[in-house]
């Protein structure tokens, strides 16, 4: 995964229902390219089986000191 | 107990001496309203200010005590709340001018617990326009400031709230963090408060930011009043789903119950990283009244946190304009720059990674659960510094604004993503007189652990008592 480019933003907003001129597309990739760096390494190596509602499981599971 | 000025006595203090018939409702009610009068001009702490409807529902409380009468534990003390929890016939702002005469109608499950128990509103407190940002700035109705230092920041988006109970104009107020809104501010404003697990308090009728991350909690001066409040709050609610069903602890008995013999983890990494003077020297002072109470303290080695800080951010700003969109479209005049250019980000996120980003949460939880094995509960600095100045942090929607936030929330944001509870404690002052917090992470649903930890850290320390002085 790599942080999307300001023309990717652009698109990508456009699609959302948002239309942004370049300089906002250049500023959201500025501001969410950090992000997407940190998140990089996780990005297309989950398990199949996971889903979001996972997370809920892991939470209610009884706590183990 | 402090009879000349009631508004300083604590929460639990306060809601003691009403139902003992020692101070009235009116009494602590005039106290909170004629500090507020005071402060009012100095801090901007306050959104709205009900004198004449407090006090008179303040006499009501007293009367039906009069006669025998009692709604509950709160019965008669007068709050005051982050302008964003729906209470029916009042305007909600949500800290934004697209809500400036909006008017609620319905009342949030958690208001209506706490007004079930007796309270009486005192008015609404100032937040950061819909909840998004972290310094308690707002391009609408003004920059709250901190009572310690007015120059300096309170911390948001529970920006009132923060400063509205450090300078005890309120004996608490709800707050909410979805990246670092409760913890922030109280680290910041020198004040106790307590980041709920997702789940714990029911979420119907507060303002939605972020749905998979969004919770309630207390802002109070101490841990005890922060246990009260979350005990009243906390349970199932048909109105959210998404609230736990498990019974809700006595979280009072826990402040109550010995920390001797519990352990605490310290981060070896990433929370110990980049401090300045200040933070690091409360930390390790944190660590040795810990270590006086019977408190065993070791070292942790969490998974990495970055990426945790960073699903967060994704998280966050793709649910955010998600929620805005409409507003967003058909009003973009009516947001606050940095806000409007926070909910763009959001258009910038594609739905693979946003679902990649919610499927990652049960497994980092779990990674993070096995990492705290022997554990009872990890400490952290709240944010690597005390509070910045208003005018260092008034970047606006520059290039480099979001840099900013990501560095003042980067040690509350990956606790948002696990969804756990954290308490924010006070925990010293910088040379300038700046508080200084510190967070207690528990376990998911394990609150009590943390209020037991926290407790235990107030009992033999006194910084939660300190109250600024009006200059």
């Amino acid at each position: 995964m790599t942080a999307p480019t300001p023309n990717q933003i652009k698109t990508i907003a456009e699609l959302g229902g948002l239309a942004i001129a370049d300089d906002v597309a250049a500023r959201i990739a500025h501001a969410v390219g950090p992000a997407y760096e940190g998140f990089k390494t996780i990005a297309g190596t989950l398990p199949m089986d996971i889903e979001p509602a996972t997370f809920l499981v892991v939470q209610n599971t009884k706590a183990v000191k | 107990m402090s009879v000349t000025e009631p508004a300083l006595l604590s929460l639990t203090e306060i809601s003691d001496a009403i139902a003992q018939k020692k101070i009235s409702s009116r009494e602590a009610t005039e106290s909170c309203l004629d500090r507020t009068a005071k402060w009012q001009p100095s801090l901007n702490a306050f959104m709205s200010i009900e004198a004449d409807a407090a006090l008179a529902a303040a006499d009501v409380a007293d009367a039906a005590l009069a006669r025998g009468q009692s709604k509950g534990v709160l019965h008669g003390v007068p709050l005051a709340h982050k302008d964003m929890y729906y209470d029916e016939g009042h305007v909600v702002t949500c800290g934004s001018h697209i809500r400036r005469d909006w008017v609620a109608t319905t009342t949030s499950t958690a208001l209506q617990r706490l007004k079930d128990a007796g309270t009486v509103r005192l008015g609404s407190l100032q937040m950061v326009e819909f909840a998004y940002g972290p310094t308690g700035h707002n391009a609408h109705y003004g920059a709250v400031h901190n009572p310690w230092h007015v120059d300096h920041v309170t911390g948001g988006s529970s920006s009132g709230s923060g400063s509205a109970v450090a300078a005890r104009l309120t004996f608490a107020a709800l707050g909410s963090d979805t990246g670092g809104s409760i913890r922030l501010p109280a680290h910041f404003c020198g004040v106790t408060g307590l980041k709920t697990t997702v789940g714990l308090i029911s979420r119907a009728g507060a303002m939605p930011l972020s749905q998979s991350l969004d919770t309630v909690g207390p802002l109070a001066r101490t841990v005890e009043d922060c246990a009260l409040l979350t005990g009243l709050m906390a349970g199932a609610d048909p109105l959210d789903p998404t609230t736990s069903t498990r019974a809700v602890p006595d979280y009072m008995a826990a402040t109550r119950a010995s920390a001797k013999g519990m352990t605490v983890g310290i981060p070896k990494a990433f929370y110990v990283e980049d401090l300045d003077d200040g933070t690091a020297q409360a930390l390790q002072d944190t660590i040795a009244t810990l270590k006086r109470e019977g408190i065993h303290v070791v070292e942790v080695d969490l998974p990495d946190q970055r990426q945790l800080s960073a699903a967060c951010q994704l998280l966050v700003v793709t649910e955010a304009a998600a929620i805005h969109k409409r507003w967003m479209v058909e009003r973009p005049q009516d947001y606050g720059p940095q806000i409007l250019a926070r909910l763009q980000n959001g258009f910038g996120i594609s739905g693979v990674t946003y679902l990649e980003i919610m499927r990652w949460r049960g497994p980092a939880l779990a990674a993070h659960l096995a990492a705290i094995t022997g554990v009872d509960a990890v400490l952290a600095p709240v944010s690597p510094a005390a509070a910045p100045t208003i005018l260092e942090t008034d970047v606006g929607n520059s290039l480099d604004a979001e840099a900013m936030i990501q560095r003042v929330t980067r040690f509350t944001r990956p606790i948002n993503y696990l969804g756990l509870p954290a308490l924010s404690i006070p925990t010293g002052f910088t040379a300038s007189k700046l508080p200084i917090g510190m967070q207690l992470i528990g376990r998911p649903f394990d609150e009590a652990t943390v209020l037991t930890i926290g407790a235990a850290f107030q009992r033999a320390t006194d910084f939660h008592t300190q109250c600024p002085e009006l200059a």
